[in-house]
């Protein structure tokens, strides 16, 4: 049995389908099955990033109608055999979903994969809420300003509300990532501290992302960047996958860059 | 000054038929001797000379300070008690009132209220977590809420004690309060004869530090 992982943020554009992406590979290198679903029915842009756009056959709402099996539908990744993939239907919209249905799948994955990622869509609509409902868990994805870190509590505060699990009197495991962190900027005090997200959302940290060039050229080439063991939002996804994993990764302060630490031993021997 | 004060039977009468006045005193003397005799109208030098004679002691045309009945005044003393019970009833009514507004059907939560919630609570309530911005909180009732407030306060009772964030938006009673006037960790803000009075209740913390 499985667990089933919500990847969500409330508000869109933060880097939630970059991160499942990612740690989906990510937990697939820690030799652990899993399926990455993409939720965002009408958008889909997980396939894209994974680099598997040019071999989906059939999509998840055609395996909720029945008209495909799982073992169709999924797309087994080429650089990493534990990841598969279930697309979404780009020609519907998210009103195809129902609840049973969903359920039904969710079940399905559940007993074949060890770890189950759903990329929620943007919003707190219905398209978010069949993705949440019958999740296990949920990761949060923001980024550090206002916006972003308001949507997310909006977004947490339906996942208490309106999960399955919650339902049943039960708690749902909530983790936050916080995505694009600039170093930078939050030593010149112009981005919002780590600690003061924590405070915010009160949720348990996961990991922090730096914000990093490469993300978009790897997500644009179909590699994520967990590919790339010089990228620094690499090991840091490598980091968070390997904590999802149960593994004891130590926290890296990502908030002090190279430069100002150099800049400070060079201030010392002055 | 020495003065003294009495109390004098007064007999208050008209002449009709001076014959008649006169008959009337001889016959009654030793009842009216002590009396003052007002007589009010005409008074003729005869009956002037004749109640000289006798003598009894008398004014003509003089309004006195005239003292209630009994039945008046028992009549007033009951309007007094009447009027004592009303007063009384109405004081106990609004001690129950005040009462009732000082704690009220109190509540008291401990959750985070993320964006996107409304609490709306009948009552008191004491909160003892955080208000993130875009929450909305109203209360017919006191509130209290111990940690930072980032959303949305609509407070209609007695009092209100809050730590703001430059986001937050305070309603009390309708009146808009202007966040730099909250700038302490704690205010206490209430209304005091149809007056918002504001006293910081914890300063805010001073770091000496930066």
């Amino acid at each position: 049995m499985g667990i089933v992982i919500a990847v969500i943020s409330g508000k869109g554009g933060v880097g939630k389908t970059t991160a499942t992406a990612n740690l989906g590979l990510g937990i697939a290198m820690n030799d652990k099955s899993c399926m990455v679903v993409d939720f965002d029915i009408g958008q889909r842009n997980l396939d894209m990033i994974l680099g598997l756009e040019n071999r989906v056959v059939y999509d998840m709402v055609q395996v909720m109608d029945g008209e495909a099996t799982v073992k169709q539908a999924r797309i087994r990744s080429k650089v990493n055999e534990n990841l598969s993939f279930l697309a979404a239907s780009q020609s519907k919209d998210k009103t195809v979903l129902r609840s049973a249905k969903v359920e039904k799948l969710i079940k399905e994955l559940k007993s074949k994969y060890d770890y189950v990622l759903l990329d929620s869509p943007a919003g707190i609509e219905s398209g978010f809420e069949h993705t949440i409902e019958f999740a296990d868990a949920a990761i949060i994805v923001v980024n550090p300003e206002v916006s972003s870190i308001r949507d997310a509590d909006r977004a947490i505060g339906i996942l208490d509300s309106k999960s399955q699990k919650v339902k049943n009197g039960e708690e749902v495991a909530k983790y936050l990532i916080i995505n694009r962190i600039s170093a930078e900027m939050v030593q010149n005090g112009e981005m919002l501290r780590s600690e003061d997200i924590l405070e915010i959302l009160s949720i348990k940290l996961v990991g922090k992302i730096p914000e990093d060039r490469g993300v978009i050229d790897a997500s644009n080439q179909g590699k994520p960047i967990i590919l790339d063991k010089n990228s620094i939002a690499g090991q840091a996804y490598t980091r968070i996958s390997a904590r999802l994993c149960g593994k004891k990764v130590e926290m890296k302060n990502i908030e002090i860059s190279d430069s100002s630490l150099f800049k400070r031993i060079k201030g010392i021997f002055r | 000054m020495q003065s003294k004060q009495y109390s004098v039977k007064v007999f208050e009468t008209t002449i009709k038929d001076e014959k008649q006045f006169m008959a009337f005193f001889d016959a009654n003397y030793a009842l009216f001797k002590d009396h003052l005799i007002l007589i009010t109208g005409d008074l003729s030098d005869e009956v002037r000379t004749y109640l000289h004679n006798k003598p009894l002691t008398f004014l003509n045309n003089v309004l006195f300070p005239v003292g209630r009945s009994r039945k008046a005044l028992e009549e007033e003393m009951q309007a007094k008690e009447v009027e004592y019970a009303v007063n009384i009833q109405i004081a106990e009514t609004e001690i129950a009132q005040l009462s009732r507004r000082l704690q009220n059907n109190l509540t008291v939560l401990d959750e985070m209220v993320r964006s996107g919630q409304d609490l709306s609570i009948k009552g008191d309530l004491l909160l003892l977590n955080r208000v993130n911005s875009g929450a909305v909180i109203h209360t017919t009732g006191n509130l209290i809420i111990t940690q930072i407030v980032e959303g949305a306060i609509r407070c209609d009772g007695n009092f209100l004690m809050i730590g703001i964030s430059s986001t937050a938006s305070v309603i009390f009673h309708g009146v808009e309060v202007e966040n730099s006037l909250l700038g302490n960790k704690l205010n206490r803000i209430e209304l005091k004869n149809s007056e918002i009075i504001i006293t910081p209740v914890i300063q805010k913390e001073i770091n000496w530090a930066s």
